[in-house]
Protein backbone atom coordinates (compact mmCIF):
# COMPACT_ATOMS: atom_id res chain seq x y z
CA UNK A 1 0.00 0.00 0.00
CA UNK A 2 1.54 3.23 -1.00
CA UNK A 3 1.75 6.44 1.73
CA UNK A 4 2.29 9.96 0.92
CA UNK A 5 5.98 11.04 0.82
CA UNK A 6 7.26 14.32 1.18
CA UNK A 7 10.87 14.87 0.43
CA UNK A 8 11.95 18.54 1.59
CA UNK A 9 15.47 19.06 -0.41
CA UNK A 10 15.96 23.00 -0.36
CA UNK A 11 19.48 24.27 -1.10
CA UNK A 12 20.88 25.81 -3.73
CA UNK A 13 22.89 23.84 -6.72
CA UNK A 14 21.88 20.78 -7.92
CA UNK A 15 23.14 18.31 -4.84
CA UNK A 16 20.34 18.46 -3.07
CA UNK A 17 17.05 17.81 -5.35
CA UNK A 18 19.64 15.25 -7.48
CA UNK A 19 19.96 13.47 -4.54
CA UNK A 20 16.22 13.39 -3.36
CA UNK A 21 15.39 12.70 -7.04
CA UNK A 22 16.76 9.47 -6.77
CA UNK A 23 15.37 8.25 -3.55
CA UNK A 24 11.49 9.89 -4.65
CA UNK A 25 11.92 7.70 -8.25
CA UNK A 26 12.12 4.53 -6.12
CA UNK A 27 9.74 5.40 -3.54
CA UNK A 28 7.70 6.86 -6.36
CA UNK A 29 8.01 3.02 -8.30
CA UNK A 30 7.54 0.69 -5.42
CA UNK A 31 3.86 2.68 -5.45
CA UNK A 32 4.42 5.46 -3.00
CA UNK A 33 2.91 9.19 -3.77
CA UNK A 34 5.78 11.47 -3.69
CA UNK A 35 6.25 15.16 -3.49
CA UNK A 36 9.73 16.38 -3.69
CA UNK A 37 9.98 20.38 -2.27
CA UNK A 38 13.05 22.45 -3.83
CA UNK A 39 14.33 26.32 -4.49
CA UNK A 40 17.14 25.43 -6.03
CA UNK A 41 17.66 28.33 -8.79
CA UNK A 42 18.67 25.42 -11.31
CA UNK A 43 15.10 22.98 -10.41
CA UNK A 44 12.91 25.44 -12.99
CA UNK A 45 14.83 24.39 -15.86
CA UNK A 46 16.03 20.98 -15.49
CA UNK A 47 13.42 18.72 -16.27
CA UNK A 48 12.73 16.30 -13.31
CA UNK A 49 9.40 14.58 -13.76
CA UNK A 50 10.94 13.05 -16.82
CA UNK A 51 12.98 11.09 -14.84
CA UNK A 52 10.37 10.63 -11.58
CA UNK A 53 7.92 9.69 -13.91
CA UNK A 54 4.65 8.98 -12.42
CA UNK A 55 4.15 8.80 -9.06
CA UNK A 56 5.94 11.53 -7.81
CA UNK A 57 5.27 15.58 -8.16
CA UNK A 58 7.91 18.47 -7.54
CA UNK A 59 7.02 21.70 -6.21
CA UNK A 60 9.40 24.54 -7.51
CA UNK A 61 9.77 27.45 -4.63
CA UNK A 62 10.43 30.83 -5.80
CA UNK A 63 14.28 31.08 -5.70
CA UNK A 64 13.50 35.09 -4.40
CA UNK A 65 11.51 33.77 -1.52
CA UNK A 66 12.43 35.86 1.63
CA UNK A 67 12.81 33.29 4.83
CA UNK A 68 9.29 34.17 6.32
CA UNK A 69 7.53 33.39 3.16
CA UNK A 70 9.95 29.78 2.72
CA UNK A 71 8.44 29.13 6.37
CA UNK A 72 4.97 29.71 4.72
CA UNK A 73 5.47 27.52 1.64
CA UNK A 74 6.43 24.82 3.96
CA UNK A 75 4.08 24.80 6.38
CA UNK A 76 1.48 24.82 3.10
CA UNK A 77 3.16 21.82 2.04
CA UNK A 78 3.12 20.39 5.44
CA UNK A 79 -0.63 21.07 5.44
CA UNK A 80 -1.43 20.49 1.80
CA UNK A 81 0.56 16.87 1.41
CA UNK A 82 -0.35 15.52 5.17
CA UNK A 83 2.69 13.17 4.55
CA UNK A 84 2.87 9.84 6.25
CA UNK A 85 6.93 9.96 5.55
CA UNK A 86 8.91 13.60 5.60
CA UNK A 87 12.22 13.05 4.58
CA UNK A 88 14.68 16.28 4.91
CA UNK A 89 17.48 16.39 2.96
CA UNK A 90 20.61 17.85 4.85
CA UNK A 91 19.43 20.38 7.01
CA UNK A 92 17.72 18.79 10.14
CA UNK A 93 16.36 22.53 11.30
CA UNK A 94 15.23 23.45 7.71
CA UNK A 95 17.16 25.62 5.06
CA UNK A 96 16.20 28.97 6.97
CA UNK A 97 15.56 27.03 10.31
CA UNK A 98 11.70 26.87 9.62
CA UNK A 99 11.47 23.16 10.46
CA UNK A 100 13.24 23.19 14.28
CA UNK A 101 10.06 24.27 16.02
CA UNK A 102 8.05 22.35 13.97
CA UNK A 103 9.54 18.81 13.78
CA UNK A 104 8.55 18.24 17.66
CA UNK A 105 5.10 18.52 16.58
CA UNK A 106 4.88 16.79 13.26
CA UNK A 107 2.75 13.04 14.05
CA UNK A 108 4.58 11.59 10.88
CA UNK A 109 7.76 9.26 9.77
CA UNK A 110 10.82 11.59 9.68
CA UNK A 111 13.84 10.67 8.20
CA UNK A 112 16.83 12.68 7.76
CA UNK A 113 19.63 12.59 4.90
CA UNK A 114 22.52 13.47 6.46
CA UNK A 115 25.57 14.35 4.98
CA UNK A 116 28.86 16.29 5.48
CA UNK A 117 27.53 19.43 7.46
CA UNK A 118 30.05 22.56 8.24
CA UNK A 119 31.24 22.10 11.67
CA UNK A 120 30.56 25.65 12.78
CA UNK A 121 27.31 25.66 11.82
CA UNK A 122 26.46 22.03 13.50
CA UNK A 123 27.98 23.30 16.89
CA UNK A 124 26.51 27.37 16.72
CA UNK A 125 22.78 26.04 15.79
CA UNK A 126 22.43 23.04 17.74
CA UNK A 127 22.06 21.10 14.99
CA UNK A 128 22.37 17.99 17.29
CA UNK A 129 18.99 19.08 18.82
CA UNK A 130 17.35 18.86 15.90
CA UNK A 131 18.67 15.12 14.77
CA UNK A 132 17.22 13.95 17.86
CA UNK A 133 13.58 14.78 16.29
CA UNK A 134 14.00 12.20 13.55
CA UNK A 135 12.98 8.69 13.75
CA UNK A 136 15.75 7.63 11.38
CA UNK A 137 19.17 8.94 9.83
CA UNK A 138 20.50 7.79 6.26
CA UNK A 139 23.97 8.24 5.83
CA UNK A 140 24.38 8.40 1.71
CA UNK A 141 27.65 7.17 0.77
CA UNK A 142 30.02 9.88 2.74
CA UNK A 143 31.03 10.27 6.90
CA UNK A 144 28.57 13.11 8.52
CA UNK A 145 28.61 14.60 11.65
CA UNK A 146 26.24 12.02 13.48
CA UNK A 147 26.99 8.88 11.42
CA UNK A 148 27.45 7.41 14.71
CA UNK A 149 23.62 8.45 16.11
CA UNK A 150 22.09 5.11 16.83
CA UNK A 151 19.28 5.84 14.60
CA UNK A 152 21.77 6.13 11.57
CA UNK A 153 22.54 4.04 8.92
CA UNK A 154 24.65 3.71 6.22
CA UNK A 155 24.09 3.25 2.61
CA UNK A 156 25.58 3.37 -0.69
CA UNK A 157 25.84 6.51 -2.66
CA UNK A 158 22.45 7.80 -4.21
CA UNK A 159 22.20 8.80 -8.07
CA UNK A 160 19.83 9.35 -9.91
CA UNK A 161 19.95 6.64 -12.06
CA UNK A 162 19.70 2.91 -12.14
CA UNK A 163 22.98 1.14 -13.63
CA UNK A 164 21.12 0.07 -16.84
CA UNK A 165 19.66 3.55 -17.45
CA UNK A 166 23.54 5.11 -18.24
CA UNK A 167 24.44 4.78 -21.93
CA UNK A 168 27.12 2.55 -23.78
CA UNK A 169 30.31 4.26 -24.11
CA UNK A 170 30.16 4.55 -27.87
CA UNK A 171 26.45 5.93 -27.55
CA UNK A 172 27.14 8.45 -24.87
CA UNK A 173 30.31 9.05 -26.57
CA UNK A 174 27.84 10.32 -29.71
CA UNK A 175 25.73 12.03 -27.51
CA UNK A 176 28.83 14.70 -26.68
CA UNK A 177 30.22 14.62 -30.21
CA UNK A 178 32.81 12.65 -30.03
CA UNK A 179 33.12 9.87 -32.92
CA UNK A 180 32.91 6.49 -31.18
CA UNK A 181 35.62 5.03 -33.68
CA UNK A 182 37.95 8.17 -31.84
CA UNK A 183 40.02 6.10 -29.53
CA UNK A 184 41.39 9.33 -27.84
CA UNK A 185 40.29 9.44 -24.65
CA UNK A 186 37.81 12.06 -23.92
CA UNK A 187 37.54 14.82 -20.97
CA UNK A 188 34.52 16.32 -19.63
CA UNK A 189 34.79 19.49 -17.77
CA UNK A 190 31.09 19.86 -15.43
CA UNK A 191 29.75 23.18 -14.97
CA UNK A 192 27.49 23.07 -11.96
CA UNK A 193 27.37 25.00 -8.53
CA UNK A 194 26.35 28.09 -9.94
CA UNK A 195 25.61 30.38 -13.29
CA UNK A 196 29.90 31.99 -12.65
CA UNK A 197 31.15 28.13 -11.82
CA UNK A 198 29.14 26.49 -14.91
CA UNK A 199 31.12 29.72 -17.23
CA UNK A 200 34.13 29.28 -15.57
CA UNK A 201 33.85 25.37 -16.57
CA UNK A 202 33.87 26.86 -19.79
CA UNK A 203 36.80 28.54 -20.04
CA UNK A 204 38.82 26.01 -18.36
CA UNK A 205 37.40 23.24 -21.14
CA UNK A 206 38.24 26.10 -23.30
CA UNK A 207 41.86 26.19 -21.78
CA UNK A 208 42.59 22.50 -21.13
CA UNK A 209 41.64 22.18 -25.64
CA UNK A 210 44.44 24.35 -25.96
CA UNK A 211 46.78 22.53 -23.94
CA UNK A 212 45.67 19.05 -24.77
CA UNK A 213 45.84 19.86 -28.49
CA UNK A 214 45.09 16.92 -30.93
CA UNK A 215 45.61 14.15 -28.23
CA UNK A 216 42.18 14.11 -26.38
CA UNK A 217 38.89 16.21 -27.55
CA UNK A 218 37.49 18.42 -24.61
CA UNK A 219 33.54 18.78 -23.44
CA UNK A 220 31.93 21.35 -21.44
CA UNK A 221 29.32 19.89 -19.77
CA UNK A 222 26.39 22.17 -18.62
CA UNK A 223 23.37 21.76 -17.18
CA UNK A 224 20.17 23.68 -18.92
CA UNK A 225 19.67 26.80 -16.57
CA UNK A 226 18.95 30.58 -16.61
CA UNK A 227 22.76 30.86 -17.84
CA UNK A 228 22.02 29.79 -21.41
CA UNK A 229 23.47 31.26 -23.30
CA UNK A 230 26.59 32.09 -21.58
CA UNK A 231 27.16 35.79 -21.07
CA UNK A 232 30.30 37.14 -22.11
CA UNK A 233 33.01 38.40 -19.09
CA UNK A 234 31.74 42.12 -18.88
CA UNK A 235 35.15 43.11 -18.46
CA UNK A 236 37.45 42.14 -21.46
CA UNK A 237 36.68 41.32 -24.93
CA UNK A 238 34.45 38.25 -25.85
CA UNK A 239 36.70 34.92 -25.52
CA UNK A 240 37.96 33.98 -29.27
CA UNK A 241 37.79 29.56 -29.69
CA UNK A 242 35.89 29.73 -26.56
CA UNK A 243 33.95 25.87 -26.58
CA UNK A 244 30.75 25.90 -26.46
CA UNK A 245 27.95 23.82 -23.73
CA UNK A 246 27.10 20.60 -24.47
CA UNK A 247 23.55 20.75 -22.36
CA UNK A 248 23.73 17.46 -20.83
CA UNK A 249 21.51 16.60 -17.87
CA UNK A 250 21.63 14.09 -16.16
CA UNK A 251 25.67 13.94 -16.44
CA UNK A 252 25.35 10.77 -15.32
CA UNK A 253 24.00 9.05 -18.34
CA UNK A 254 26.98 10.15 -20.36
CA UNK A 255 29.38 8.89 -18.11
CA UNK A 256 30.22 6.03 -19.63
CA UNK A 257 31.94 7.64 -22.56
CA UNK A 258 34.00 9.99 -20.48
CA UNK A 259 37.47 9.09 -19.77
CA UNK A 260 38.73 12.07 -17.44
CA UNK A 261 35.54 14.39 -15.40
CA UNK A 262 36.72 17.44 -14.53
CA UNK A 263 34.88 19.45 -12.15
CA UNK A 264 33.84 20.84 -8.72
CA UNK A 265 33.89 18.10 -5.49
CA UNK A 266 29.98 18.71 -4.65
CA UNK A 267 28.24 15.52 -3.97
CA UNK A 268 26.91 14.07 -7.26
CA UNK A 269 29.65 14.77 -8.88
CA UNK A 270 32.15 13.08 -7.06
CA UNK A 271 29.59 10.12 -6.12
CA UNK A 272 28.87 9.90 -10.08
CA UNK A 273 32.54 9.96 -10.67
CA UNK A 274 33.45 7.15 -8.02
CA UNK A 275 30.76 5.14 -9.04
CA UNK A 276 31.10 4.70 -12.60
CA UNK A 277 34.24 4.60 -11.98
CA UNK A 278 35.79 7.99 -13.93
CA UNK A 279 39.13 9.43 -13.09
CA UNK A 280 37.92 12.70 -11.51
CA UNK A 281 40.24 15.86 -10.77
CA UNK A 282 38.14 18.57 -9.18
CA UNK A 283 38.88 22.15 -7.47
CA UNK A 284 37.18 22.72 -4.18
CA UNK A 285 34.56 25.06 -4.18
CA UNK A 286 33.92 27.23 -1.35
CA UNK A 287 29.80 26.48 0.01
CA UNK A 288 28.51 27.36 3.20
CA UNK A 289 27.08 24.22 4.23
CA UNK A 290 29.66 21.85 2.18
CA UNK A 291 32.96 20.96 2.85
CA UNK A 292 34.28 20.03 -0.92
CA UNK A 293 38.21 19.64 -0.24
CA UNK A 294 36.77 17.16 2.80
CA UNK A 295 35.07 15.28 0.59
CA UNK A 296 37.34 15.02 -2.27
CA UNK A 297 40.21 12.62 -1.82
CA UNK A 298 43.68 13.41 -2.15
CA UNK A 299 43.92 11.93 -5.56
CA UNK A 300 41.01 14.13 -6.84
CA UNK A 301 41.29 17.18 -5.55
CA UNK A 302 43.44 19.85 -7.37
CA UNK A 303 44.46 22.90 -5.40
CA UNK A 304 44.90 25.33 -8.19
CA UNK A 305 43.47 25.67 -12.48
CA UNK A 306 47.01 25.09 -12.54
CA UNK A 307 47.34 22.13 -10.46
CA UNK A 308 44.53 20.77 -11.86
CA UNK A 309 45.48 21.20 -15.77
CA UNK A 310 48.73 19.50 -14.97
CA UNK A 311 46.88 16.60 -13.40
CA UNK A 312 44.58 16.27 -16.85
CA UNK A 313 47.80 16.29 -19.18
CA UNK A 314 48.98 13.64 -16.88
CA UNK A 315 46.11 11.25 -17.13
CA UNK A 316 45.71 11.48 -20.93
CA UNK A 317 48.89 10.20 -21.03
CA UNK A 318 49.89 7.00 -22.42
CA UNK A 319 46.57 5.26 -21.22
CA UNK A 320 43.72 6.30 -19.15
CA UNK A 321 43.41 4.10 -16.10
CA UNK A 322 39.90 3.63 -15.20
CA UNK A 323 38.69 1.85 -11.94
CA UNK A 324 35.85 -0.76 -11.75
CA UNK A 325 31.93 0.52 -11.28
CA UNK A 326 30.90 0.23 -7.69
CA UNK A 327 27.31 1.11 -8.60
CA UNK A 328 25.44 -0.90 -5.84
CA UNK A 329 21.90 1.27 -5.27
CA UNK A 330 22.12 3.34 -2.07
CA UNK A 331 19.07 4.62 -3.22
CA UNK A 332 16.77 1.22 -3.20
CA UNK A 333 18.27 -0.09 0.04
CA UNK A 334 17.49 3.70 1.67
CA UNK A 335 13.99 2.98 0.51
CA UNK A 336 13.57 -0.44 1.70
CA UNK A 337 14.90 0.80 5.29
CA UNK A 338 12.54 4.05 5.46
CA UNK A 339 9.48 1.42 4.95
CA UNK A 340 11.00 -1.01 7.25
CA UNK A 341 12.52 1.01 9.91
CA UNK A 342 9.65 4.09 9.81
CA UNK A 343 6.14 2.87 8.00
CA UNK A 344 5.86 -0.36 9.82
CA UNK A 345 6.88 0.92 13.73
CA UNK B 1 7.99 50.22 -4.12
CA UNK B 2 10.86 50.62 -1.29
CA UNK B 3 10.35 49.33 2.01
CA UNK B 4 12.11 52.29 3.19
CA UNK B 5 10.78 55.57 3.68
CA UNK B 6 11.37 57.93 1.22
CA UNK B 7 11.19 60.49 3.59
CA UNK B 8 13.76 59.15 6.02
CA UNK B 9 17.59 59.21 6.13
CA UNK B 10 19.12 58.06 2.71
CA UNK B 11 22.26 56.82 4.06
CA UNK B 12 22.64 53.35 3.63
CA UNK B 13 22.95 51.01 6.40
CA UNK B 14 22.49 47.24 6.82
CA UNK B 15 25.36 44.84 7.93
CA UNK B 16 24.29 41.68 5.58
CA UNK B 17 22.04 44.05 2.86
CA UNK B 18 22.48 47.96 2.27
CA UNK B 19 19.36 49.65 2.47
CA UNK B 20 17.93 53.29 3.60
CA UNK B 21 18.33 54.42 6.92
CA UNK B 22 14.52 55.81 6.51
CA UNK B 23 14.52 56.72 10.10
CA UNK B 24 13.10 60.57 10.13
CA UNK B 25 15.86 62.85 8.48
CA UNK B 26 16.69 66.14 10.39
CA UNK B 27 19.03 67.21 7.89
CA UNK B 28 20.69 67.60 4.43
CA UNK B 29 24.20 66.32 3.83
CA UNK B 30 25.80 69.64 2.53
CA UNK B 31 28.13 67.37 0.45
CA UNK B 32 25.76 64.71 -1.28
CA UNK B 33 22.80 66.13 -1.04
CA UNK B 34 21.02 63.26 1.06
CA UNK B 35 18.43 63.39 4.21
CA UNK B 36 20.15 62.48 7.30
CA UNK B 37 18.89 61.59 10.31
CA UNK B 38 21.06 62.86 13.61
CA UNK B 39 22.81 58.71 13.98
CA UNK B 40 24.20 59.76 10.70
CA UNK B 41 25.65 62.90 11.05
CA UNK B 42 29.00 63.63 11.54
CA UNK B 43 31.90 66.29 11.32
CA UNK B 44 34.29 65.75 8.46
CA UNK B 45 38.21 66.74 9.12
CA UNK B 46 37.11 70.52 8.01
CA UNK B 47 34.60 70.29 11.19
CA UNK B 48 31.30 70.41 8.61
CA UNK B 49 28.69 68.44 10.07
CA UNK B 50 27.76 65.84 6.87
CA UNK B 51 26.61 62.49 6.47
CA UNK B 52 28.74 59.24 7.61
CA UNK B 53 29.61 58.21 4.30
CA UNK B 54 30.97 61.35 3.01
CA UNK B 55 32.51 61.97 6.48
CA UNK B 56 34.28 58.14 5.90
CA UNK B 57 35.22 59.24 2.58
CA UNK B 58 37.48 62.16 3.76
CA UNK B 59 38.00 65.22 1.79
CA UNK B 60 39.29 63.25 -1.12
CA UNK B 61 37.13 64.98 -4.19
CA UNK B 62 38.51 62.67 -6.93
CA UNK B 63 36.24 60.34 -5.57
CA UNK B 64 33.33 61.69 -7.47
CA UNK B 65 29.46 60.89 -5.90
CA UNK B 66 28.86 58.24 -3.81
CA UNK B 67 27.29 56.11 -5.81
CA UNK B 68 29.94 53.80 -6.91
CA UNK B 69 30.87 53.33 -3.21
CA UNK B 70 27.23 52.71 -2.47
CA UNK B 71 27.01 50.42 -5.28
CA UNK B 72 31.02 48.45 -3.90
CA UNK B 73 29.37 48.02 -0.77
CA UNK B 74 26.26 46.63 -1.55
CA UNK B 75 26.26 42.43 -0.88
CA UNK B 76 24.53 41.71 -3.94
CA UNK B 77 26.95 43.22 -5.94
CA UNK B 78 28.66 40.02 -4.80
CA UNK B 79 26.33 38.08 -6.86
CA UNK B 80 25.81 39.92 -10.13
CA UNK B 81 26.55 36.90 -12.46
CA UNK B 82 24.39 34.91 -10.01
CA UNK B 83 20.67 33.69 -11.31
CA UNK B 84 18.43 35.37 -10.04
CA UNK B 85 20.35 37.35 -7.69
CA UNK B 86 21.56 39.60 -10.12
CA UNK B 87 21.64 43.51 -10.61
CA UNK B 88 17.72 43.58 -12.14
CA UNK B 89 16.50 41.03 -9.20
CA UNK B 90 14.02 42.15 -6.70
CA UNK B 91 16.46 41.52 -4.08
CA UNK B 92 18.64 44.78 -5.79
CA UNK B 93 15.54 46.40 -6.06
CA UNK B 94 14.54 46.11 -2.58
CA UNK B 95 11.02 45.20 -3.22
CA UNK B 96 11.10 42.05 -1.14
CA UNK B 97 13.31 42.75 1.94
CA UNK B 98 13.51 40.29 4.80
CA UNK B 99 12.29 40.91 7.56
CA UNK B 100 14.95 39.43 9.28
CA UNK B 101 17.70 40.62 7.16
CA UNK B 102 20.34 41.66 9.58
CA UNK B 103 20.49 45.27 10.73
CA UNK B 104 23.55 47.48 12.37
CA UNK B 105 22.20 46.45 15.87
CA UNK B 106 22.64 42.97 15.34
CA UNK B 107 25.99 43.49 14.40
CA UNK B 108 27.66 42.86 17.79
CA UNK B 109 26.48 39.01 18.00
CA UNK B 110 27.51 38.33 14.32
CA UNK B 111 31.30 39.12 14.42
CA UNK B 112 32.28 36.12 12.59
CA UNK B 113 31.44 36.84 9.41
CA UNK B 114 30.92 32.89 8.40
CA UNK B 115 28.26 32.40 10.86
CA UNK B 116 25.83 35.49 9.27
CA UNK B 117 24.52 33.44 6.56
CA UNK B 118 23.39 30.38 8.31
CA UNK B 119 19.98 30.22 7.84
CA UNK B 120 19.39 33.26 5.88
CA UNK B 121 21.29 32.92 2.45
CA UNK B 122 18.32 30.56 1.31
CA UNK B 123 20.85 29.55 -1.89
CA UNK B 124 23.39 28.25 0.36
CA UNK B 125 24.21 24.36 -0.11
Amino acid sequence: MGTRWLIYALGGGMGHFTRACGLARVAARRGHRVTVVTNSVFAPAVPLEDVLGAGAHVHRLNPDLAKAAVREAVECLLDGVRPEVLVVDTFPRGLAGELAPLLPGLRMGKVLVHRDLNPTYVERFNVAAAVEDFDLLLVPGEDAPFSQHPRAVRTAPWLLLERDEWLGRAQARQQLGVDPEDARPLVAVMGSGNAEEVAEAGAIATRLQARLGASAPVRWLAPPGPWFPVRPAKSGAPARNMLQPVRVWPALAVMPGVDILVGAGGYNTVQEARVTGTPLVALARARRYDRQAVRLRPEELARTEAELMERVVALVGPRVARAPETYSGGARDAVALIERTVLSA
Amino acid sequence: MSPFSTDGCEVSTGFLFSHPCGLPAGALCPRCGKSVCDAHLSSNQEGALVCTSCAAAGDDDSEGDDSTNEDSEDPSSYYEDYGYYGSGSSWSRGSSKDPHDFTEADGESLRHEQDASFEEDLGGS
